[in-house]
């Protein structure tokens, strides 16, 4: 019964923190769309705080640059336990364009952090985020929570 | 205070309480306008495997060509295969498809058909008429490009501004250097390269005067030449293996080099040859003799021709580039005795 | 002591780590440090077709991604020594109001929020998000669009379109002047913007600010004034103001969406016929070219090899309006808060920022060189 209560709390609040480790922010500004009274992220109980120690999900955009490397590992460590990453864009996937001769970006992403789920597009429209996030975030953060560690 | 009552009289109105109670998500979040463009939708059975939006695509990783495998009744097909992790959703492999109808649909990107070319080639086709023998086989294997290849007063021309350069003619036609594909970029590069090889081989035949001399008329002289430290040198100028390769197989094609060797022993100083050379590399000196300046000559073979007792020797060298493999190649030069007719 | 604002902070959208040294609750001075985003554009750049270099340029940032694809166009156009058709030109005036209007209200509404002035943050994405409709419209995305080519537009636009976007434009202007008020005179705002974050006219010049940062600051100085399109074919006039805090740096973006809205309608209403792409041929030359962003001045400048480029610097606005802030504005603050607020009230756009930039030993820094540019402002 605990459980099952646990779940419900689990599911209907969830603490986002946004990383962006650098690509061009077209993707930011897509998450910050979804604040907006069109798409309002907060009636399904998201909220959208940048502050990893109280986050439950992670959302990272952008390739990963030389500076974020060992930030990226530092950062994640932050965030406690049950906790899901969400890569959106195609810059934590692969690098995008900027992962030619002459770049000097580090892709993709899973090589630091593991990765839950991917919203791919350059930048991904704001209802394709919404349907990734409705879809899978709270029954993946339920699902980590009852895993035994 | 004031500042509640302020926000008081901004909210309470009717038309902010009637949203209120009755507000929800639209669905229209979910439509799209007709220009909106998704990842591109590829219709296999139009595609002709030319490579143009291969070549177009601005990300690294986003579309790539493969074939199906063959199977008892029909052979496998090639089409284009996007991978969506890396695809930005630019539409611009969908708008340089040449086939009609359009192999890839991206938004309305497709809808743009230019007559002039948008592809970025790097590499323009021409037809040399000396050698084109009006067999029409390029003609065919460009058919479904819509005219870039035309007949025109008995002579087959490619209209530049069509042709998206893949190269069909090229592997159709059956006499070599008739279709030619030349680099357009890097112009003074290609220009450096060329005096590179001409001066490298020159420099090696010269080196070997003194077997070339003793050639009977009929005879020929053949050397193999290694190209490894040619390209080494090549690669300097520019790191293009494929540029390199292309640029020493159109210059051994056609060079005709001429060679003149020079016998010291036999010139009785007679001075006929002296008065003849039109560009005054032969010059006489009472204690040496007849002199010959090697980078004042022109090699027009005045000398060979007029000189009675043969101290000049003219040769033709002509060159072939043996291996398709830019290691291991190979070009063999043969030289043979000029058959002008000479005083002797 | 010293207090570091981190790159990952909830007020700030983009990375960037702020140094404050305070006293107290008082802050003394700020420095800046960077480097997070460098991708290494310009290098990659290097020795690709212009084909092939426009949809890189609109990576470079991704709020203000229109006017890169322009001026990147326009280089090359000018090193070829020729215009693009009438109807382009007209055509790329309207993307680029349209892009401008909706980094303004993006811009107000990071500042609301970190005033916490929730309110009309939401009422600030709510007023944007028709205008993205409308670029989505026209151009096919939201962001990063792939419009702009070198010798025209992409693709033509027919009535629908245009009396789609009108109405747009036009309910967005009827119910504007409300939620402009709200901030005008509301009581408890105003007290948070005046004479906070003070940039004088002097600091202006000397710390080369541009965009609104420069005009709020009394500098009287628009590069669309010297643009052929503008100069020839439509009227308008440059906002600016000599109060020289956040208040009137906001309200100078305020006034400058009223005469965007302007400038579409006098595009819409006087659209000429023709084609909208031709073909160009480039030689190898030079070419700089500059342009008005919504944050400021961004300027290319391009080497080509015939249709190759060889080497290519771009110089964005943000770079001087940070600088700005950090050593001029931020000094003497009253409380932390106010900081942070100054900081998101100069709308730094960091992914633009990203460049290779030299520094002297006197910690200035090196401003690049225009040989035939004159700097001229106007009297007050």
């Amino acid at each position: 019964m605990l459980d099952g209560l646990k779940d419900i709390i689990r599911k209907s609040s969830i603490h986002v923190c946004l990383v962006s480790t650098g690509g061009c922010n077209g993707c930011d500004i897509e998450v910050v769309a979804l604040l907006s009274p069109r798409y309002d992220l907060e009636q399904y109980g998201i909220y959208v705080t940048n502050n990893p120690r109280e986050a439950d999900v992670v959302l990272i955009t952008g390739a990963v640059t030389e500076q974020w490397r060992d930030k990226l590992k530092r950062v994640f460590a932050k965030v406690p336990d049950p906790k899901i990453v969400v890569a959106i864009g195609n810059c934590p996937l692969s690098g995008d364009v900027f992962n030619q001769e002459g770049g000097s970006v580090y892709a993709p992403v899973s090589e630091f952090i593991p990765v839950d789920a991917e919203v791919s597009g350059c930048p991904p429209r704001p209802s394709e985020i919404l349907a990734a996030i409705l879809g899978v975030g709270p029954d993946a953060i339920a699902a980590k929570g009852r895993q035994k560690v | 205070m004031s500042s509640v009552i302020w926000y008081i009289y901004e909210f309470a109105r009717k038309s902010w309480a009637e949203k209120f109670a009755a507000a929800k998500t639209d669905s229209e979040i979910m439509e799209v306008p007709s220009r909106f463009r998704d990842f591109p939708e590829v219709r296999k059975e139009y595609c002709i495997a030319c490579g143009a939006c291969t070549a177009a695509c601005p990300a690294p990783m986003a579309i790539k060509l493969v074939r199906s495998s063959d199977s008892a009744h029909e052979e496998g097909i090639t089409y284009p295969v996007i991978n969506n992790r890396g695809c930005i959703r630019c539409g611009f492999c969908a708008e340089v498809c040449p086939t009609d109808p359009k192999t890839l649909l991206c938004g309305e990107n497709h809808l743009i058909r230019e007559e002039f070319t948008i592809l970025p080639v790097d590499k323009m086709f021409v037809i040399d008429d000396y050698l084109c023998i009006r067999c029409k086989k390029c003609l065919k294997a460009c058919s479904q490009v819509a005219g870039a290849i035309s007949e025109v007063d008995n002579k087959m021309v490619i209209d530049q501004s069509k042709c998206i350069g893949c190269g069909e003619c090229i592997k159709n036609c059956p006499v070599k250097g008739a279709v030619k594909g030349i680099y357009i970029n890097n112009v003074e590069e290609q220009k450096e390269i060329i005096n590179l090889v001409v001066d490298t081989l020159e420099a090696r035949i010269e080196a070997e005067q003194d077997k070339i001399k003793k050639l009977a008329p009929e005879e020929i002289y053949k050397i193999d030449f290694p190209i490894n430290d040619l390209i080494k040198k090549a690669r300097e100028i520019i790191p293009n293996d494929e540029l390199i390769r292309d640029s020493i197989e159109k210059i051994t094609d056609r060079l005709k080099m001429r060679i003149l060797t020079w016998d010291d022993e036999k010139c009785n100083n007679c001075r006929l040859c002296t008065s003849e050379c039109p560009s005054g590399a032969l010059t006489y000196d009472k204690e040496k003799g007849v002199q010959r300046d090697a980078d004042k000559c022109l090699r027009c073979s005045i000398c060979y021709q007029t000189c009675p007792f043969g101290v000049a020797g003219f040769f033709i060298a002509r060159f072939l580039l043996t291996d398709a493999n830019i290691q291991n190649g190979m070009i063999q030069i043969t030289l043979k005795p000029s058959q002008l007719p000479y005083r002797s | 002591m010293i207090l570091p604002i981190g790159p990952v902070h909830p007020n700030l959208k983009e990375p960037l780590r702020l140094k404050l040294k305070t006293r107290g609750e008082k802050v003394l001075s700020a420095e800046i440090d960077y480097g997070y985003v460098h991708r290494g554009i310009e290098r990659v750049m290097k020795g690709k077709t212009w084909q092939k270099g426009i949809y890189l340029s609109e990576r470079v940032c991704g709020i203000c991604s229109y006017i890169h694809t322009q001026t990147f166009a326009e280089t090359f156009e000018k090193i070829a020594g020729e215009r693009a058709p009438l109807r382009a030109q007209y055509l790329r005036v309207l993307t680029n109001e349209l892009d401008r209007i909706q980094s303004h209200l993006l811009a107000n509404s990071t500042y609301f929020k970190c005033i916490e002035h929730e309110t009309l943050f939401m009422y600030m994405l709510y007023l944007r998000e028709p205008v993205m409709d409308a670029i989505e419209l026209l151009t096919g995305n939201r962001v990063n669009m792939g419009w702009n080519v070198v010798g025209g537009v992409k693709m033509d636009v027919n009535q629908s379109h245009l009396d789609s976007i009108l109405k747009i434009i036009l309910d967005l202007e009827s119910e504007y002047d409300r939620y402009v008020e709200m901030f005008e005179h509301g009581p408890l705002v105003g007290l948070r913007s005046h004479d906070v974050g003070k940039l004088t006219r002097e600091d202006a010049i000397k710390a080369r600010a541009v965009g609104p940062i420069g005009r709020a600051s009394g500098l009287n100085h628009d590069l669309r004034e010297q643009h052929h399109t503008y100069r020839d074919n439509f009227d308008f006039n440059v906002i600016w103001r000599k109060d020289e805090d956040n208040y009137a740096r906001t309200m100078n973006r305020f006034d400058e969406i009223k005469e965007s809205i302007k400038l579409i309608k006098q595009v819409i209403e006087n659209l000429p016929e023709g084609e909208v792409r031709k073909k160009v041929n480039i030689p190898a030359g030079y070419g700089e070219w500059r342009n008005e962003a919504p944050r400021g001045e961004v300027s290319y400048m391009i080497e080509t090899n015939g249709n190759l480029i060889k080497n290519i610097s771009i110089r964005t606005p943000s770079i001087m309006n940070i600088d700005a802030c950090a050593k001029y504005m931020l000094k003497d603050v009253a409380t932390v808060a106010d900081a942070i607020s100054t900081y998101a009230s100069v709308d730094p756009c960091i992914a633009c920022t990203e460049r290779v930039v030299i520094v002297d030993e006197s910690d200035n820094y090196r401003e690049y060189a225009y040989p035939d540019y004159k700097l001229e402002y106007k009297d007050k």
